[in-house]
């Protein structure tokens, strides 16, 4: 327990002190809003906007890849992946620290992209805020958790950048398709619908596990 | 020489080829449909290339948690074979796939539950290939893969509820076994899966005896590098 919380705040701090991954990931997510409004159809009507909960969770996952990627990259110097693979505390709370610490960055870029979203297609998302929130926090979670263990795969490959969005990308269908749904059926009426949430919660729940037991196997001996 | 250390390798190589030759036969005398047309008889390959592929992807997960379990080479050189085998099949399947679409349903592709669910199948064990391609050290690349293999195979169930959620309308027929096939078609198919299941276990055994000969090679020539250093020095 400890190290999980030595690990997630070595992490935040590294960032606080750094800030460049999450100032990568906002740019990146922006330039994405920008590149995906440009190749759009022109004008900004009721059409543009349906596209807008799928184009949203395009630049989330984009940026989290971008973030994703950064994650054990810092632990290959010196060699401190090998050094936390022999910490005697369970293999799990290494993994949770960083899931975690993931988790949070990448809540403050959805913040972000979503506010240069709703000023970009004129959308509100304040009377929605709370259920929003829900939506991009199960989202965020699904992402962090496969994409923590796929990262920590990744960056110990030979194209390391590109290994992680190939492995991640298929896995993460059942998660991009219940938070663009239910962001479909939040922007639409205001209403919160079940069954993308309940996809959501299950496929979360499931890569969890699968992250949680797989990382064990991952982290050299 | 060739170097055939399967004590079955013989019998095995001569039921597959028996076994094409009566579905040639078979499929070329079957009747033709008369909806349809000639272009039906795809029938008789394309499903059969499915089960392969899936029985691939399965055969994969499974040896990949056995070699996580048990941590012995030759369940990864397992999971390996049945991954290549089971993404060339799958290839032959998304090939046969659209010629059969394109003349019955008049489209190569339709994001149909299933046709989307396999094309992602299809893309988590190409990335699998690739993932141990990029990754050095054999031992590293094995648990990495056998990780990522297993996760691929889980996805399938979220995956279905997920399309469906998407409003993946299934136009692919389901109906197969419910006596939808006419008279004189179900030998042809019967013979089809045979033929592919055979093909798959044959082609799987091959595989990993290619791998095992690599091993030995790699050993030998690790074994001579460290001979030429001693009488260096």
């Amino acid at each position: 327990m400890n190290l999980l919380g030595a690990i997630l705040w070595k992490d935040l701090v590294t960032e606080w002190r750094q800030r460049d991954r999450v100032v990568a990931m906002a740019v990146f997510a922006l330039l994405v809003v920008v590149v995906l409004y440009m190749a759009a159809p022109p004008g900004m009507g009721t059409e543009a906007r349906q596209h807008v909960p799928g184009l949203l969770w395009v630049a989330f996952t984009f940026a989290s890849i971008l973030g994703l990627n950064r994650a054990f990259a810092l632990e290959l110097e010196n060699d401190a992946l090998a050094a936390l693979a022999m910490a005697s505390a369970d293999r799990g709370f290494i993994f949770l620290g960083k899931a975690i610490a993931s988790f949070l960055l990448l809540g403050l870029v959805q913040a972000f992209t979503s506010l240069a979203f709703g000023m970009a297609y004129g959308i509100d998302f304040w009377p929605v805020l709370g259920p929003f929130a829900l939506v991009c926090g199960l989202g965020a979670f699904g992402l962090s958790a496969v994409g923590t263990l796929f990262s920590a795969m990744a960056v110990r490959t030979t194209y390391r950048e590109v290994m992680l969005p190939l492995l991640m990308l298929p896995l993460m269908i059942p998660v991009l398709l219940g938070a663009v749904r239910a962001t479909e059926g939040l922007l639409a009426d205001g209403t919160l619908p079940w069954p993308p949430v309940q996809l959501l919660l299950v496929t979360d729940a499931v890569f969890g596990i699968i992250a949680y037991l797989g990382f064990e196997a991952v982290l050299d001996e | 020489m060739t170097p055939s250390a399967a004590p079955g390798g013989r019998l095995t190589a001569t039921i597959f080829y028996g076994l094409v030759v009566a579905w040639a036969i078979v499929v070329w005398n079957a009747p033709i449909d008369a909806v349809q047309g000639p272009i039906q008889k795809i029938l008789y390959i394309h499903p059969p290339l499915a089960f392969g592929a899936y029985l691939g992807f399965g055969c994969t997960a499974l040896f990949g948690a056995l070699y996580l379990w048990k941590g012995e080479d030759r369940w990864d050189r397992w999971a390996l074979s049945s991954a290549e085998v089971g993404i060339l099949l799958c290839t032959l399947m998304l090939l046969t796939g659209p010629i059969w679409a394109k003349g019955t349903w008049g489209r190569w592709w339709s994001w149909d539950l299933r046709l989307t669910i396999t094309l992602l199948q299809y893309l988590v064990y190409l990335a699998y290939l690739l993932l141990r391609g990029f990754t050095e050290g054999s031992e590293r690349g094995a648990r990495f893969a056998a990780v990522y293999g297993i996760a691929g195979m889980v996805l399938i169930p979220l995956n279905y509820f997920a399309i469906d959620l998407a409003g993946g309308r299934s136009i692919h027929p389901e109906n197969l076994g419910d006596g939808s096939l006419g008279e004189g078609m179900g030998l042809p198919f019967l013979l089809g899966i045979l033929m592919v299941l055979a093909s798959f276990f044959y082609l799987v055994v091959r595989r990993f005896e290619v791998g095992g000969l690599r091993d030995v090679e790699a050993e030998r020539a690790v074994a001579a590098e460290r001979g030429e250093g001693a009488v260096a020095q």
